[in-house]
This record gives C-alpha cells, sequence and structure tokens, in this order.
C-alpha cells in the first residue's frame, strides 16, 4: 500500500494527496450546492437556511457541542463501514448491530449498580462490541461459507434487531410509566460531558469549553479512529483485510484464508457499530428505547464513503454530517426548510463520490488549465 | 382457532402481500439480467409509492396515480443507471444512494406540499375488479367461496402482476430480446462484440426494473393502504432482492418466491389473532418475515449462480 518514500517526489506526492482529499471536498461542495438548488426551487432561501445551519452547528460553543455530540456514533459507523468496505464487504446493516450494541450496554448498565465507573463504563463498552459483533457473524458466516450477500442479510438483521429492542423496551425492559423505555443508567453508567470535566473559573476564563451536551464517548471515537488506522496500517489483521478488499483471488492464493477474514472484517465492522450504540445510550440518552437513533448506521455509509474508507478521514467526514444533523432544527426553525433535505445532502454526496467520474472530470479540467498557464 | 387462522382471506392476503415483493423481484430479475445490480428496488418502490398518492391526491384519479408512480419509478432508476452504467459507480453504492435520496425526497416533498411529516390523508383506491355472491352451504358452494375469496377477490395490480410475471418469463428466455439480455449480464463483451449495445440494453433493463418498482409502490398505497407513510416500504426492497435470488433470476421464480414471503407476511398478520389466547409478542411476528428471508438465503443460495457479469461495470473497447 505505501510506496518507499523516497522513491516518490515530495510534488508527486501532495498531488496524489491532493487528489484523495480534493474528490470528497468537490463532492461535498457539489452536494451543498445541488441542495441550495433544491431549496431554492422549493421556494426557500437557500442563503438563510445555510446561515441558521452554521448557526446551529458551529455559531457557539453550544453549537459546537451539538456537532460533537453527533458526530461520535458517526465517526463509530463511519469506522464500522469502512473497516467492512477495506475487506469489500458493504455492512449497510451498521444500524442493527448499533441497536445491539446498545441493548447490551444498557442491560449491563442497569444491572451493575454500585460498582464504580472505572469499572463499569468500559465493561459496558466491551459487552456493546460483543454485541454488535455477534449481530455481524451469522450475515459474516452465511457470506463466507456460501456467499449470501451481506447487503441483504445485515439489512434483515437490522430490522430483526430493532423488533428485538421493541419488544424488550416495550416488555421484559421496560420501566414503569407510560413510555416504552428503560429505567435510566445510574450515574456509574454513564459518558459524563465534556463541559463537567471543567471548573466553572476555568470555563469563565475559557467559554469554548461550554460545550453543552457534548460528551467524552468523542475520546473512545476518536481512540478507534486512530486504533483502526494502525490496525489497517501496521497489522496482518489489516494486511489480511485489504488484501482481501482489492482481490481475493489473490489473497487465497498468497495463503489468506478469504473466508476467515471474512468473518473478522464483518465481526469488527459490528462491533464498532455496537459501539456506537453504547456511547449514544450512555452519552446521550442514559436510557434505551425505540427511536434512540436518528439512523447513524445509514449515515455512517455515507461518511464511509466521503471519508474514501481511511479510518483518519472518517473524523472530518463525520464532523460534516454531524455538523449537518446538529443544525438541521435551527434551520427547520429559523428558515422553515425541512430537515430532510439533510438526507438528500446526503444521498447526494454518496451519489457524487461513488460517481467520481463527474468529480474527476472538473479535477481533471482544472489541471489541464494549471498544466497550460504553467506551460 | 385454526379456523380463525387458516381461511380463504390467510391465501387471499398471502397473494395480496406478494404482488409489491414480486413486481420489485422481476424488476430485480431483469435487471440482474443484464448485468446490474439493483439495490435502490426499495427506494424505487418508495417513490413510486409516493408519487401515486401525490397523483390521486391532485387528480382523484387510481389510474393516474399508478402511471405517476410507474413513471417516478423510472425516474429513479435513470439515475441509477446513468450512474452505474455511463459513469461506471459501484452499483451497491449508487443504490444505497438512492435509496437515501428517496426516503430523503419523499419526505421533503411530504413537507412541502403537505405541510407535515408521516403520513398523507386517504386517497381513492382501486377496488377489487370482481365481486361475487357467496353462495349457501354444501361441498361446491365451499369450494367455490374458497376459490372465490383467493384469487377473485382482488384489486388490478394483483391480476397484472401474475400477467407481468409470466410475459417477462416468456421474454426472457423466448423472445430475441430476452437473449440478448441474458448476454449483457453474463458475457458483455461478447454480446459486444456481436453488435449489441451494451449500454442501450443495460439502460432499458435498469428501467424497466424502475417501473416495476414503482408499479409495487403503487399497489402498497393505491391499492392495499390508501395513504403514504414515509418509509412505508419497510425493506420490501431487499426482501424483494432475496426473493429473486431464491427464484434463481426468473420472472416466475422470483414471483413463487415472493408468494412464500407474501404468505410469511399474512400469516403473520393472522397470527396476531392469538394474541388474546398465547401472549406472543406482536413484534415476534413482525420479524417473521425477516427471519424467514435470511433463512431462504441461507439454505438456497449454494445452488443459485448469480449472472456472471452482474455488477461489473462495462467499458467498451
Amino acid at each position: 500500500m505505501s510506496e518507499p518514500r523516497s522513491a516518490v517526489p515530495v510534488q508527486r506526492r501532495w498531488m496524489a494527496v491532493l487528489q484523495k482529499v480534493g474528490t470528497p471536498i468537490i463532492s461535498a461542495a457539489l452536494a451543498i450546492v445541488a441542495g441550495s438548488l433544491i431549496m431554492w426551487a422549493s421556494g426557500y432561501d437557500p442563503a438563510l437556511a445555510f446561515a441558521s445551519l452554521f448557526q446551529g452547528s458551529l455559531g457557539s460553543p453550544k453549537a459546537i457541542g451539538d456537532t460533537v455530540l453527533k458526530s461520535v456514533p458517526l465517526i463509530l459507523t463511519g469506522l464500522a463501514v469502512a473497516y467492512g468496505f477495506r475487506a469489500g464487504l458493504f455492512n449497510i446493516g451498521a444500524e442493527g448491530q448499533l441497536f445491539m450494541g446498545a441493548l447490551a450496554a444498557t442491560a449491563l448498565g442497569l444491572t451493575l449498580t454500585g460498582v464504580p465507573w472505572i469499572v463499569t463504563v468500559p465493561l459496558m463498552l466491551v459487552a456493546a462490541m460483543a454485541a454488535g459483533a455477534s449481530w455481524a457473524f451469522v450475515p459474516a458466516v452465511l457470506k463466507a461459507r456460501i456467499g449470501a450477500h451481506e447487503v441483504i442479510t445485515t439489512m434483515m438483521f437490522t430490522y430483526i434487531g430493532r423488533y428485538l429492542v421493541s419488544w424488550l423496551v416495550n416488555g421484559p425492559m421496560k420501566a414503569p410509566g407510560g413510555i416504552p423505555q428503560t429505567h435510566e443508567l445510574a450515574i456509574n453508567a454513564q459518558l459524563p460531558k465534556i463541559a463537567a470535566l471543567f471548573p466553572d473559573s476555568m470555563k469563565q476564563a475559557l467559554p469554548i469549553l461550554n460545550l453543552g451536551r457534548a460528551h467524552v464517548g468523542i475520546v473512545v471515537a476518536l481512540t478507534a479512529a486512530v486504533v483502526i488506522w494502525l490496525i489497517l496500517k501496521y497489522t496482518t489483521l489489516g494486511y489480511e483485510n485489504r488484501a482481501v478488499g482489492y482481490n481475493r483471488w489473490a489473497s487465497e492464493t498468497a495463503g489468506i484464508s478469504v473466508q476467515w477474514t471474512t468473518v473478522k472484517a464483518l465481526c469488527i465492522s459490528g462491533s464498532l457499530a455496537g459501539l456506537a450504540g453504547a456511547t449514544e445510550v450512555m452519552g446521550v440518552h442514559y436510557r434505551l428505547f425505540d427511536q434512540f437513533s436518528s439512523g447513524f448506521g445509514f449515515t455512517g455509509i455515507a461518511v464511509a464513503l466521503l471519508a474514501k474508507n481511511h479510518p483518519l478521514g472518517v473524523i472530518p467526514a463525520a464532523f460534516l454530517f454531524g455538523a449537518l444533523a446538529a443544525g438541521a432544527g435551527t434551520m427547520q426553525f429559523q428558515a422553515d426548510v425541512p430537515q430532510k433535505i439533510i438526507s438528500i445532502i446526503q444521498a447526494l454526496v454518496i451519489f457524487f463520490v461513488a460517481a467520481e467520474e463527474i468529480v474527476l472530470w472538473f479535477v481533471r479540467r482544472r489541471q489541464k488549465e494549471a498544466m497550460s498557464h504553467a506551460g | 382457532m385454526l379456523g380463525d387462522i387458516v381461511s380463504p382471506d390467510l391465501f387471499a392476503a398471502a397473494l395480496r402481500m406478494a404482488t409489491p415483493l414480486a413486481l420489485a423481484a422481476i424488476g430485480g430479475t431483469i435487471c440482474e439480467r443484464s448485468g446490474v445490480v439493483n439495490i435502490a428496488l426499495e427506494g424505487m418502490m418508495l417513490t413510486g409509492a409516493f408519487f401515486g398518492t401525490a397523483v390521486v391526491l391532485a387528480t382523484g384519479s387510481p389510474w393516474l396515480g399508478v402511471a405517476g408512480a410507474v413513471v417516478a419509478g423510472v425516474a429513479m432508476a435513470s439515475v441509477h443507471a446513468f450512474a452505474s452504467i455511463n459513469l461506471r459507480a459501484d452499483q451497491t453504492v449508487s443504490g444505497t444512494a438512492i435509496n437515501l435520496l428517496a426516503l430523503g425526497v419523499t419526505g421533503f416533498l411530504m413537507e412541502l406540499w403537505y405541510g407535515h411529516p408521516g403520513t398523507t390523508d386517504q386517497i381513492a383506491v382501486l377496488r377489487p375488479i370482481f365481486s361475487f355472491d357467496a353462495p349457501g352451504g354444501g361441498v361446491l358452494p365451499e369450494i367455490w367461496r374458497w376459490l372465490n375469496g383467493i384469487f377473485l377477490s382482488h384489486t388490478p395490480i394483483v391480476y397484472i402482476t401474475m400477467a407481468i410475471a409470466v410475459a417477462a418469463q416468456w421474454a426472457v428466455y423466448h423472445t430475441r430480446w430476452g437473449l440478448r439480455l441474458r448476454a449483457l449480464g453474463e458475457h458483455p463483451r461478447a454480446a459486444d462484440t456481436v453488435g449489441v449495445n451494451v449500454l442501450r440494453g443495460r439502460w432499458v433493463a435498469v428501467l424497466i426494473s424502475g417501473g416495476l418498482a414503482g408499479l409495487a409502490g403503487a399497489n402498497l398505497t393505491i391499492e392495499q393502504v390508501g395513504s403514504f407513510t414515509e418509509n412505508m416500504t419497510n425493506g420490501r426492497g431487499f426482501i424483494a432482492l432475496a426473493a429473486n435470488i431464491f427464484g434463481r433470476w426468473t420472472p416466475v421464480g422470483s414471483y413463487l418466491a415472493s408468494l412464500l414471503f407474501g404468505f410469511a407476511d399474512a400469516l403473520q398478520i393472522r397470527l396476531q389473532v392469538l394474541r388474546g389466547i398465547v401472549s406472543v409478542p406482536p413484534q415476534f411476528f413482525l420479524m417473521l418475515p425477516y427471519v424467514l428471508t435470511v433463512v431462504v438465503l441461507a439454505g438456497v443460495i449454494g445452488r443459485a449462480v448469480a449472472p456472471a457479469a452482474s455488477g461489473v461495470p462495462y467499458r467498451k473497447g
């Protein structure tokens, strides 16, 4: 994957980086332009819409906190989908694995009462990863053994998982009261808010620390991104994952077990999605209910594609979509634009990244222009 | 108790529930036969369901609504065709984009046109074509009651779907068009060499699948439910893909496989009458079609072979 550095002239390395980063940036820009056109054609004011979107996502420390809050599950589901893609697998069912992760974390958190947080929090995170991995396991085995398309099976498992959670929060795990939800997690099972970590005097001196609802799950997410990056770049596990993704037949010939790699890839992917479920429950809602995820598993697909499946690229991509999600409410409130426009922009991002030829056409034209200027 | 469950209504419901799955599955079959994977059936169905409803709300005519649904499905399909055939995008990813786009567009227009999210007003629906009187007692009238209940109680698209399954089977296996279609999916280079226009052939197939998925959406809203609800397709597009595989990439096979899934759906609804007697939570019944899909895929797929070039973009030259 990584060429010997000295052999590549510095300039060409920069061009390569630019091409890697350029397509996603142009794709995102094109999608936002297209989104504006749709708003304009529908009789809304795109300028006002984006102004309020900005205000609601980056305009104040509290707004930035909201963006961070939404980015946490998106980094994790984005990593989940990206890790699968790197092995040539499309984990479209991250949403279901996220539900199972949230379920495991909640169940464990409600059981471990009176145990210090230093024990409960890591245990809950590990349990969520195990649950997410287990929900991906059957699709993984079906894919590895008989080639059943993981897009169909993981999607079906998403529905099954959601109904399972729906049953539990309506039945066995339901807290007393009219609302189908579990009991609240005790403080020892919660991820604290970032703002709560700093003393008031410090927050007065540095107002940027008033990050509102943002919680320390962001540390979990960023750590996961770095770990996945290291795994892919420096370990045999990651090497095999990438090898199978590039060319499964060559990998097989080289002695890599494609089947086993497939199972591992989908299970690791599932564990990351499960972790996203845990951080949502432990950092945001403190309990489990039917609608706790606003489709983070599916948005993770857009995140992964925008990041071109690079674990570190997932971070800025997730922040972009996190900002869109965080600002959508303000946008609807101030500019009256339905929040669904965000889904449209997400879809267009995926579309433009996938149909790279459209974007490359722009890039090549710019290069040609640059060349003609230089020559 | 058994009589409450096993009745003409159960099998009639199975036929009814199978219809949208079958239409989408046949669309998926034709699409994959041409070498293009269509993950976007779900989104095309949803788009058809919405625009079908919108046209009926605007004009009051169910049949115009059906036409609108088909056109909307074809329009969505043209996006998929352009991306995956001309731009050689990853077909699965393009399909995912369309599914998301369909969710966004239908939800956005719902709020733009009707001022609220959720569900639209009730629309004028297509009624069952026949209505025969139920005769009195006796064996022969009893048989008649079953046949009448199962086969003669349906709305037009249910019958249209049966006709489409047979016609598509004939077209794929007994016409020049069908031979060329299959060649596109098995060995596009060879088809190109003998003068078949690969890109055009694939375009036609993708558009047909979009039209069928749109019709499936029309069946959901204009015949079954009578209104549109956001994300009402609820994974049917993916179940249809499984039905297409279970039916071994043949139109009639897809139809028969859809009947199985339709039966599971009809059964889970019927079984909910048991709730008073056996305390099984409704969520377990709701899971049934999805569990069945996984089981069927696990059981059959090893012996079914996909078209060789399915999912591979074609580059001329």
